[in-house]
């Protein structure tokens, strides 16, 4: 005899004891007056969070006695008071130590709908179930033939109640939706390992039409497991042994509800509407808990700001009086010509100029926000981190605009090779700190940064500089940087009649010029994003900072946040390279990287090499030298234009975002393409210090 | 009645047909007595291992005193001579030892600790023999704990870094850069495998910050003495007491400080209001030289943490006499 044969078998035999002492027809009287049972199929399935099915199970057949469970009542309040949305009670009798006695005691302590969890194949066992309380009982497709499943399923329903069908295969799937199951209840348990398949699950859920409410069953002990059932498409989830042997039952059924939340709200649409802090799976906030406490206050002043007219009135009136919005966006046909010619397309090409930005890049846009939220928080004294230069200096300059007391961070390895860029801070006022710990780059002025900001948290304001970090960085970067994307819709209508572009280029370091441009097309799925990492000297050379593309960064947590990230097999960061300091970061922002795993953005990477011929092109076709950062948007377009072409596109329209100018980088170039003698080059390298030969040019960070 | 051809595929009986792999972590059966032995035990339940921090705590207290936690990085200078300065560190007095996973970007620790780490790193310390150290803590009578920032643990994986940990006989980890918000899989591997989960907690953190690390938390709490990073203080104010008397009052039992703990005079004054007291960088810097850029030559080293533990564990002994 099978175990389930035995169970059922047990199962059945108390039934007919207890019908002995209280016959069908007092059931159905009790049932007649029992209060009405609640209709569970829509409070399985929530917009918004997974619900809980949470159980109240003292033992199993394999394991024995899990716990003893003397006051069932109190076990389920604590369930409802973590967040459950229904609680099962197993009433099996011989191997799980179950009664009706235990649900009659949850049944009288709580007000949410209650599951009878038990081996039934009578209509006595679903008269007594409503006779009883219940909201929901557990059909067992692998226990009853098809005339049982469809009969004792429609009397659950004539009873008013919602039957849990519990199903293993495809084969039982497919019986319990010809009986009319509405919620569907999925095993997909590796009977190996005890693990949980969720590619099992996912295969068996996928073939569940839509209106099926998806309750997965096995194996769910926390939110490991709840969090691949929800991105597996799971409705719902039962949990069993995991709450009942947990040590604070409460917090683990809460646990569980806030990670399904979590869940929920990164999956939430449109695409171009995610608040954070989790964008899929990535994103949060891995930091310190002392800075736990400014985060929020940043969020919720953000918050505020956000929807206050007042807040941004003022910002596009700076950004109409000191920055110079909106940036033009300009056509670029000579380029298009050399384009066209490599690629065989008719395309035309526009650029974004955000190098015509004061201090010559985008970054400045996203450092009055932030300084206008300084302003209403209160503190006098801002941080920041920079690479090369764009970003200190766009801090540097919004800071001495308001009047605020700046430190600047800065590798010394780049405050060398930036020599001017640090006398510019200077020069604005800023007190620039030269880190000597680590590696000394970017990711070690970040970190200098932060153990500041641990320390002078009261008084201070991190003003990050790109669209990574922990949240509410990712969200409130990216939303200061989308007039950039904004403006480029409509310029093209009005000045260029133009509905809608065909693709977006865009570099991609920490990502905030790439999101600001792309955020408002995410929702367009006529419009191809294309983001260029720092290729270095190639993926195989480990001289790169391309963490997007299969084979070079994994998942991690870096710098507060979790998303992809350059790492050894130690989990230590990696070193990363490039000839623009700008895209040298070993990670990347959160949203790319879930952007980037549900494919709507293309990523891929542009070459030292690559980079410096499109650098060029640039300047000699349209007399505009971008920003080494940027050339790798310039060079990425010729890649993008390749694709396009191989997917059928004749005439595209082809945005590139420039987003800073390249006077910065002159020096590099000039070296790079021989038109700096070895003496020139020494006097320019002595020059660099000496601050009276200031080019207006700035540097990416 | 439907006969089905594999009745164990059901959820509801699913554990019937489990092998009988067993994991470090039996519950269930010596607990209540009722398993049934020819049934097979699940290897994913919960443990049922009583905290192994909050227990020496309170042994601790209970004979007046409180805890004495010394911090050290692992892998530093060698992963060898780390492996001894733990011993050492047990031997002379310390209850517990903080192993620290040296980290390419330490946020939370000051100039001492991140050189320490920077030459374990160049030594070429591997993640993997830090339990090593866990076992030699623990056979020296001390309780061994892990702090590591969290990519470490998560590229190890956070599943098996906890049952790594819990055999090699570990009490639980500090996790500097991990709050409870972000601990789900943490939360759930240390309730598996019965390890203590010690979140950080500092001067202004807000009352419900701190009741949601005491709700969070298992073992004790870490309180940071002051807004910072680790190293080494000359005076310590009055925040660290003010931050145990409102942990304490959120709901933690037990509430250990540590960050800027440098002298047996400051052990003594922290020994005298919390339950345990945490050091880290006064240590480390015995086993570094004058530059305090260079590991000392070991058995240098190893007289100089002798010492210093001695004269700390001395202080933390009459903090409340």
């Amino acid at each position: 005899m099978s175990v389930l044969d035995e169970l059922v078998a047990g199962a059945s035999e108390d039934a007919r004891r207890r019908e002995q002492s209280v016959p069908l027809h007092t059931l159905q009287r009790m049932a007649d007056t029992a209060a009405a049972a609640i209709d569970c199929s829509g409070w399985l399935r929530q917009d918004d969070g997974i619900p809980v099915i949470a159980e109240i199970k003292r033992a199993s057949p394999s394991k024995g006695m899990l716990g003893d469970i003397p006051d069932p009542a109190k076990l389920a309040m604590e369930y409802e008071s973590g967040g459950a949305r229904v609680i099962s009670v197993l009433t099996e009798e011989r191997r799980f130590k179950g009664s009706l006695e235990d649900f009659d005691r949850v049944r009288s302590a709580v007000h949410i709908p209650l599951l009878r969890k038990d081996f039934i194949t009578t209509d006595y066992q679903v008269w007594e179930s409503r006779a009883h309380g219940a909201d929901m009982v557990l059909l067992i497709v692998a226990a009853l033939d098809d005339n049982s499943l469809h009969h004792l399923l429609e009397l659950t329903q004539r009873l008013g109640m919602t039957a849990l069908v519990e199903t293993h295969t495809r084969e039982e799937i497919d019986r319990a939706l010809e009986a009319g199951a509405m919620v569907i209840g999925i095993n997909a348990r590796n009977l190996k390992d005890l693990k949980v398949d969720v590619g099992v699950y996912r295969d068996l859920a996928d073939h569940l039409p839509n209106g099926i409410v998806k309750v997965a069953e096995s194996g769910v002990f926390g939110n490991v497991e709840l969090e691949r059932y929800a991105r597996a498409g799971a409705d719902a989830v039962l949990v069993g042994e995991g709450v009942a042997t947990a040590e604070d039952h409460s917090l683990a059924v809460n646990n569980l509800v806030a990670a399904g939340a979590r869940v929920k709200a990164s999956q939430s649409k449109p695409l171009s509407e995610h608040q954070g802090p989790y964008f899929g799976r990535f994103g949060g906030r891995y930091v310190p808990e002392a800075l736990i406490g400014a985060l929020d206050e940043l969020t919720d002043v953000y918050g505020e700001a956000k929807n206050d007219s007042a807040f941004q009135n003022e910002l596009t009136t700076l950004g109409r009086q000191y920055v110079g919005r909106p940036s033009p966006l300009t056509e670029a046909p000579r380029f298009a010509e050399r384009l066209n010619t490599q690629t065989g397309l008719n395309s035309r090409v526009f650029l974004k100029r955000e190098d015509l930005n004061h201090t010559g890049a985008h970054k400045i846009n996203n450092a009055l926000g932030q300084a206008l939220l300084v302003k209403r928080m209160g503190k006098h004294r801002v941080i920041a981190e920079t690479g090369a230069g764009q970003h200190g200096v766009a801090t540097a300059t919004v800071c001495a605009k308001f009047g605020f007391q700046c430190r600047i961070y800065m590798g010394q390895i780049d405050a060398r090779r930036q020599a001017l860029n640090v006398a510019r801070m200077r020069m604005l006022g800023a007190e620039v700190v030269e880190v000597t710990e680590g590696t000394r780059i970017l990711k070690d002025a970040i970190n200098e940064a932060l153990r500041d900001w641990v320390t002078n948290v009261e008084d201070t304001h991190y003003m990050l500089g790109t669209a990574a970090g922990p949240h509410p960085f990712p969200t409130m970067v990216r939303d200061f940087q989308k007039v950039i994307g904004e403006e480029t819709r409509r310029q093209l209508s009005e000045e260029f009649s133009i509905d809608h572009p065909d693709a977006i280029c865009a570099c991609v370091g920490g990502g905030s010029n790439a999101i600001g441009i792309m955020n408002t097309f995410l929702d367009d799925e006529r419009v191809n994003l294309y983001g260029f990492e720092a290729g270095g000297h190639g993926p195989v050379s480990g001289e790169h900072a391309i963490r997007l593309t299969p084979g070079t960064g994994e998942i991690g947590l870096f710098q507060g946040t979790k998303s992809y990230l350059l790492q050894n097999e130690e989990g230590q960061t990696l070193d990363t390279y490039s000839v623009s300091a700008g895209l040298d970061y070993a990670s990347v922002g959160p949203e790319h990287a879930w952007l980037k795993e549900i494919g709507r953005v293309h990523y891929g990477y542009a070459t030292d090499d690559e980079a410096m011929e499109a650098f060029r092109d640039l300047c000699e076709t349209e007399g505009i030298i971008p920003a080494l950062e940027s050339a790798h948007a310039v060079a990425g377009a010729y890649k993008a234009a390749a694709d396009l072409k191989s997917r059928g596109y004749v005439s595209p329209n082809i945005i590139i975002n420039i987003s800073g100018r390249g006077d910065k980088d002159v020096v590099t170039a000039g070296k790079w393409f021989g038109y700096l003698t070895p003496e020139q080059i020494g006097a320019l390298d002595a020059g660099a210090t000496d601050h009276a030969t200031m080019p207006e040019g700035t540097n990416h960070s | 009645m439907k006969n089905p051809q594999d009745t164990a595929h059901i959820a509801f009986v699913h554990e019937q047909d489990a092998d009988a792999s067993v994991g470090p972590n039996n519950n269930g059966g010596d607990t209540y007595g009722i398993q049934n032995p020819s049934i097979p035990e699940q290897p994913l339940g919960f443990s049922k291992r009583p905290s192994i921090s909050a227990g020496r705590i309170d042994r601790c207290l209970s004979s007046g005193r409180p805890a004495f936690i010394g911090y050290l990085p692992f892998g530093f200078p060698t992963c060898a001579d780390s492996v001894k300065a733990c011993e050492t560190l047990v031997r002379h007095g310390a209850d517990f030892v903080e192993i620290g996973l040296p980290y390419t970007d330490p946020v939370m620790d000051g100039p001492v600790i991140q050189t320490a780490c920077r030459i374990a790193l160049q030594k070429g310390e591997h993640i993997a023999d830090v339990f090593r150290a866990v076992q030699a803590v623990a056979d020296a009578g001390g309780v061994p704990l892990i702090m590591g920032y969290w990519n470490l643990v998560f590229h190890y994986g956070v599943d098996r870094f906890a049952s790594d940990l819990a055999n090699a006989g570990g009490a639980g980890m500090v996790t500097p850069d991990l709050v409870p918000d972000e601990a789900g899989d943490w939360y759930e591997a240390s309730q598996r495998y019965g390890l203590d989960r010690i979140f950080l907690v500092s001067p202004d953190s807000s009352e419900q910050r701190l009741k949601c690390v005491a709700r969070n938390h298992r073992g004790f709490v870490y309180a940071t003495s002051r807004m910072g990073v680790t190293g080494e203080r000359d005076t310590l104010d009055s925040a660290p007491e003010h931050l145990v008397k409102r942990m304490h009052a959120a709901g933690a039992k037990r509430v250990c400080v540590g960050i800027g703990v440098s002298n047996a005079a400051q052990a003594q004054q922290v020994g005298s209001f919390a339950d345990g007291v945490i050091v880290g960088s006064a240590l480390v810097h015995t086993l570094l030289d004058d530059s305090g850029s260079n590991a000392l030559p070991t058995g240098e080293g190893l007289d100089a943490l002798a010492g210093k533990t001695e004269e700390l564990a001395d202080a933390v002994a009459h903090s409340r006499i």
